[in-house]
């Protein structure tokens, strides 16, 4: 890659001018988002993204960028460095691979993939291929999250003896400002992979595993309240043979529960005491946006860097780690989250699903 | 004259037992002729989305059921009965019966569960108000010899309340209803003009207003304009300033003069007092302001709006 010999020449990155230049493949919801984030961050230069529809495609002429129906055409016509790829869960193993099979980096959407051997597959298809490839596990960025995670280091709470996580919203079925229907493969087992313990529990065990190591399942329960042939909710229980915690992961998809409502928190109970990220995240979503959107204009008018979407709370977190992703790419550091890492959180839904015959 | 009955259910956990008692009172209470040669029975639920009927936005299926259980009372075992909806903007049937606990309930009580916006549907020309629109429905609904609409007692972000004659805007075969929204009074009046509920059974066991409620209410009407005059004011709307119910008295789709209302263990002054009422105008007006706010935000600051907020 060019981009690797310029930067192996460099004494430092941004010595030479150095423009990654980004493709995006998939223009949902989340496609769209990063490609707005991608457009926001320096040193990248967002060429090219590809959508089936045309109505997606059609929803990003106003940025300007040049798009394609078929991923393929775009990794072939396009010099690209790196490709985001925010593909549904079926179609994720084949987008990475053509991408790694051309040599680009790769930021991929969570889960990692359906299952372990899907997992497995991607990893070593990116090893053997020598591209770097990031899942875009953007819980770990919240602000709430990342002072937890500080406090857990310093000592603050002790040994952390048991964690409770939970994360309750409406998955697949939120209801957005135009009303659209939910995609069929979000509701279909083999295209999705799992149901909210893949969709919202990847989250909380990715987080329980950054913040505690090596975790195994001690006792889980998937619930079906919905009627549906995935999960609607479910319970984790998990040890931590690092540190000893046991931990548990709460999720579902059964809430109506509508953003700005936000029902998520990590919940510590160490042997000095007690911490929760419901003490650092913001009690009124309203209040916070109104109070970071004044900080962003007074940002903006003084000349420095605005916090993007940190208005949000939810959103700026995908920026953040979009952001972390292409900084490491540019500076040809350790990307912030590792495949081992990932792997090991479809380890630990794949078992649960297997023990309960739904993998 | 119009009749609505109002009765409500003592308890707060609901049983089947309590709720089927409750749905034939308010039903007798009409005094509603059931004609010789009634065969098809169409019951339309209201199952706006995938939200259970836990959360006050989707109708009870214990009330269909004893819909259900109260028809083949009165015409016997083997009257057709179908459970039907059709596809919404934002919902399919084919997960909402799932979800909602409609297919394990037509299979239990042997009702046909139908997709109103599959098979045979026709355009249906309607003049409502000088305007002349096509509105497609299917032919199961309009070949209905009793039409039972079995519609939920909430307010409604967009048109304040909802309860008969909105439920009927459901029935339209179109998934996309929300194209319908410049000119929803009309649609609204439009289907009510060419679909006619007999009988209407109100689900207020739970009620959504500004938060959800157990109010144990169940109301029957004959005319369903009368039943959501009633509906609204138990809900604090003045009806007529609702624009698709001032529309539909124009149209004269129902009476609302001399409206009788049975009173049966009910009382309309008390359900009142404890509805939890909602501000529908305020929301709007906060949220499209939140809207306009949030653009001019991104065009001054050059931040990101999430894809999920645009419009």
């Amino acid at each position: 890659m060019n981009r690797k010999i310029l930067l192996a020449f460099a004494a430092s990155p941004e010595e030479c001018e150095i423009l990654l230049k980004v493709g995006v493949i998939g223009l949902g919801n989340m496609g769209k988002l990063h490609l707005l984030n991608a457009l926001k961050i320096k040193g990248i230069n967002v060429v090219a993204a590809a959508d089936k529809s045309e109505k997606n495609r059609r929803s990003v002429e106003k940025y300007h960028v040049k798009t394609y129906d078929d991923y393929i055409k775009l990794i072939d016509a396009e010099k690209l460095d790196a490709v985001i790829v925010s593909l549904p869960n079926f179609l994720k193993r084949e987008g990475v691979f053509s991408a790694a099979e051309r040599k680009l980096d790769i930021f991929l959407d969570k889960p990692l993939a359906r299952n372990f051997p899907e997992a497995q597959a991607i990893v070593q298809k990116a090893e053997k291929e020598n591209v770097r490839l990031m899942v875009g596990v953007n819980y770990r960025y919240f602000p709430s999250v990342q002072k937890l995670k500080s406090n857990l280091d310093d000592g603050r709470i002790g040994d952390a003896v048991i964690a409770t996580s939970e994360l309750i919203l409406n998955g697949p079925l939120s209801h957005s400002a135009v009303p659209t229907p939910v995609p069929d493969w979000w509701l279909n087992k083999e295209m999705s992979g799992g149901g909210a313990l893949l969709d919202l529990g990847y989250h909380l065990i990715d987080m329980l595993s950054w913040m505690f190591g090596d975790l195994e399942v001690t006792y889980s329960n998937l619930g079906y309240r919905l009627n549906l042939p995935l999960e609607d909710s479910g319970t984790v229980v998990l040890e931590s043979k690092k540190r000893g915690t046991t931990c548990v992961a709460n999720v579902g998809w059964f809430s109506k529960s509508i953003f700005p409502d936000f029902n998520f928190r990590i919940n510590v109970h160490g042997t000095v005491g007690y911490d929760s990220t419901d003490r650092y995240a913001p009690r009124n979503l309203r209040v916070h946006a109104v109070k970071e959107g004044t900080l962003n204009f007074l940002r903006r008018l003084s000349g420095r860097k605005i916090r993007y979407l940190s208005y949000t709370y939810y959103y700026s977190s995908f920026h953040e780690i979009l952001e972390l992703f292409f900084e490491a790419l540019n500076k040809g550091v350790e990307l912030p989250v590792s495949l081992e890492e990932q792997l090991d959180v479809v380890r630990v839904i794949d078992s649960v699903y297997r023990e309960h015959g739904a993998g | 004259m119009a009749k609505v009955v109002l009765t409500s259910l003592k308890a707060r956990d609901f049983t089947d037992d309590e709720i089927y008692r409750a749905v034939e009172r308010a039903i007798d209470g009409l005094d509603f002729s059931f004609r010789d040669g009634i065969q098809n029975v169409v019951v339309k639920p209201n199952l706006c989305y995938y939200w259970d009927y836990s959360t006050g936005e989707t109708t009870d299926p214990r009330v269909v059921s004893a819909v259900i259980d109260y028809v083949r009372h009165k015409l016997g075992k083997d009257v057709s009965i179908c459970v039907a909806e059709a596809d919404a903007s934002a919902m399919k049937t084919k997960y909402s019966f799932r979800v909602l606990g409609y297919d394990k309930l037509c299979q239990k009580k042997n009702a046909k569960l139908v997709n109103l916006s599959e098979g045979n549907i026709v355009d249906v020309r309607v003049n409502v108000g000088g305007k002349e629109i096509a509105l497609p429905l299917n032919e199961i609904l309009l070949g209905a010899d009793l039409i039972i609409n079995v519609p939920k007692l909430k307010t409604h972000n967009f048109i304040g309340a909802t309860c008969a004659l909105k439920n009927m805007f459901g029935a339209i075969s179109k998934p996309r209803k929300f194209s319908y929204h410049e000119i929803v009074s009309y649609v609204i009046a439009g289907v009510n003009k060419i679909v006619k509920s007999h009988i209407i059974v109100v689900d207020g066991l739970i009620v959504r207003g500004s938060y959800p409620k157990k109010m144990g209410v169940i109301m029957a009407g004959d005319d369903p304009l009368a039943t959501d005059f009633v509906a609204l004011e138990i809900m604090g709307f003045n009806p007529k300033r609702v624009p698709y119910l001032s529309l539909a008295v124009k149209e004269q789709i129902g009476k609302v003069r001399n409206i009788k209302l049975i009173e049966d263990g009910a009382r309309l002054s008390e359900i009142k007092r404890s509805f939890p009422s909602h501000s529908f105008l305020l929301h709007r007006i906060s949220w499209n302001l939140q809207l306009k706010m949030l653009r001019l935000y991104e065009a001054v600051v050059g931040d990101v709006i999430p894809p999920i907020l645009e419009k």
